[in-house]
């Protein structure tokens, strides 16, 4: 069942445009990551889904709802730089939030104290937010996000500015979350991605380059190899391997042979196989695989 | 015509009391717009003014 | 229930900033400062030494109502300069900061934002002025004579317009500009520029805004209250209706995020 469904979606700033004409939709529970290098206008989706920009042209629909109609109770949102009331207490900050998504004060009550809990800064609730750290201040930030149980979570860059251990607890929490809500969080870091996230959409200069389901994508890009070593002869035995049914391309490159297959394990055994009876002097035989993060940097270096 | 005191004390009283939250407030507060021991000679010197643009200006949000 | 909440934190922001405490503070002295500094003129001058011998001094004696008009023209310059300043981050300054993109993406109402940022600084200014004007006028009457307490409600009432209308132009600016300097130029300037158009023009507009304080100076010595500073008063808070309507209009049109 689609949750939201966004078509054609652009917006100008001044005549530039930061977002062009996007289409994209994704169902319900799942965890979609907008991967993109900075100034891909990652934030400026995000912000526009969140309501705090309006589209030059587009429509955004939300499942149950008319298109472009407000859907803020819908969602909640930490932008990659979240700025609170320096004044209140983190307990204050998201009853009042909770609050403002139209819950009783004491239902916002109860949220709260659960939430600090559970992104671990309970110790610090009563403390003034102008007194936390940075990373405290990102837990604080997902506590308010979640603190009205949106259906769709979206985080701009929420691992980005944390060290590696911060890092990991948001990475854990938001698996958590993942079986409460839909999240859709951009990074420009593809290994955040592969790690949570089920689905990609990548975005370069305002495009929807690539998208697609995590599983399908490795396989789509993944180009599997069999690299050989010879010392001398490269050229004769580059054209027997042409000659095996089971490779598909075999090029030189420096000492190597490099041959792409269809099917590796076919290719293997038939290159062995040819190896032993023509007593060749191979020096290395190795079985490559490339990965999303060579298509990642192909593709953002474009 | 004598100068009846009783008259002018609540004028300073206020005042003095200007001072003393502007201190107070100085003490307590992180964040300063420019030097924090500036803000205290302006708090002290300007009578009236000082505590009053210690207020307005001297703290960030 | 989310107005009260949104009136709620203004609340307790200002308590918290003490602005509830030097805010009065500041418009009781600006009030009783006037009094106390005419009736003791020729003994501060004394005291400063600079009249030659054998100057007479002849102050006329002023009226009571006099007197409290002094400390209202008080309020209207340094007054409502202080007004355009504490507001002029109210909303600008939370856009700036970033705070605004984290309450704004909450289902927030912006009427209920906008009219509880009003409500929340016109209470400020109102304790204030309430305070100021009882000191004003408690000085007035014990070292000036006694003035009718109709004198201080209806000036309460009329000039609390004055001040609820300079509130609404500092909001409404808050609603257009991101930046709180600008904010306070363009409602001082606006200020300026009305009371300008109100002396140029002053035989047509006869109910301007910037006439209360010349309509209440008018009372004090008929002791009734004219025709004109009721049409006045009401023009002011049909004015601030409607600048306040347009700041929620401008609000809903401006993009949260810059």
């Amino acid at each position: 069942m689609t949750l939201l469904s966004v078509t054609d979606l652009t917006k100008e700033y001044q005549s530039k445009k930061a977002v062009k004409a996007i289409s994209f939709s994704f169902e319900e529970n799942r965890c979609i990551a907008l991967l993109g290098p900075n100034g891909a206008g990652k934030t400026t989706v995000l912000r526009t889904l969140a309501g705090l920009l309006k589209p030059t042209s587009g429509t955004i629909s939300f499942k149950g709802y008319k298109p472009n109609e407000d859907i803020r109770s819908l969602i909640g949102y930490l932008p990659q730089y979240p700025v609170f009331h320096d004044w209140m207490t983190g307990l204050e900050f998201l009853i009042y939030s909770g609050q403002l998504a139209n819950m009783t004060k004491h239902e916002a009550y109860e949220r709260a104290d659960e939430l600090l809990e559970r992104v671990g800064i309970a110790d610090a609730k009563k403390l003034n937010i102008g007194k936390y750290s940075g990373g405290m201040k990102q837990r604080l930030g997902i506590a308010q996000a979640i603190i009205h149980r949106p259906k769709l979570l979206m985080l701009d860059e929420p691992v980005s500015s944390l060290d590696p251990i911060g890092r990991r607890e948001v990475l854990t929490l938001m698996e958590e979350l993942k079986k409460e809500m839909t999240i859709l969080f951009s990074t420009h870091i593809l290994g955040d991605a592969e790690e949570v996230s089920d689905e990609l959409l990548l975005l370069r200069n305002g495009e929807i380059i690539e998208s697609g389901r995590m599983a399908d994508l490795r396989e789509k890009y993944q180009t599997a190899g069999i690299t050989l070593t010879f010392h001398s002869d490269l050229e004769k035995y580059k054209e027997e391997l042409h000659a095996l049914p089971s490779v598909r391309s075999a090029y030189i490159e420096r000492e190597k042979i490099i041959v792409s297959a269809d099917n590796l394990e076919k290719a293997r055994l038939e290159i062995l196989q040819m190896a032993i009876k023509n007593h060749w002097p191979l020096t290395s035989f190795a079985i490559n695989r490339a990965s999303l993060e060579e298509m990642f940097m192909k593709v953002v270096a474009e | 015509m004598d100068i009846n005191w009783a008259m002018i004390a609540p004028l300073f009283v206020i005042q003095g009391l200007l001072l003393i939250f502007a201190l107070l407030d100085w003490a307590k507060a992180e964040d300063y717009r420019g030097s924090k021991w500036m803000w205290l000679f302006i708090i002290i010197f300007i009578s009236m003014v000082g505590p009053v643009l210690y207020f307005l200006f001297g703290r960030k949000r | 229930m989310q107005w009260m909440t949104l009136l709620k934190k203004e609340l307790i922001e200002n308590w918290r900033n003490r602005k509830f405490i030097w805010v009065p503070l500041v418009f009781i002295l600006l009030a009783i400062m006037e009094p106390l500094s005419t009736y003791y003129m020729p003994e501060i001058l004394d005291a400063v030494g600079g009249l030659p011998e054998g100057t007479v001094l002849d102050m006329p004696e002023l009226p009571p109502g006099d007197v409290l008009m002094l400390s209202l023209a008080q309020f209207s310059s340094l007054g409502v300069l202080l007004i355009v300043l504490l507001s002029m981050g109210t909303i600008a300054g939370e856009r700036k900061s970033g705070v605004a993109e984290l309450i704004l993406v909450k289902p927030v109402s912006y009427t209920n934002y906008i009219t509880a940022k009003w409500l929340a600084l016109f209470i400020l200014v109102f304790i204030a002025f309430l305070l100021g004007l009882a000191g004003g006028f408690y000085y007035t009457t014990i070292l000036f004579g006694e003035l009718p307490m109709s004198a201080f409600f209806y000036t309460l009432l009329f000039y609390s317009l004055w001040l609820a209308f300079v509130v609404t132009i500092s909001i409404f600016y808050n609603t257009i500009f991101n930046s709180p300097g600008l904010v306070a130029f363009a409602s001082i300037a606006t200020i300026i520029l009305m009371s300008v158009i109100t002396q140029v023009f002053g035989h047509v507009l006869d109910w301007s805004p910037n006439q209360i304080s010349a309509y209440l100076s008018q009372m004090m010595v008929e002791e009734t209250v004219s025709k004109d500073l009721i049409a006045t008063g009401l023009t002011t808070a049909g004015m601030t209706i409607i600048l306040l309507v347009l700041s929620v209009i401008m609000f809903k049109r401006k993009e949260l995020a810059n």
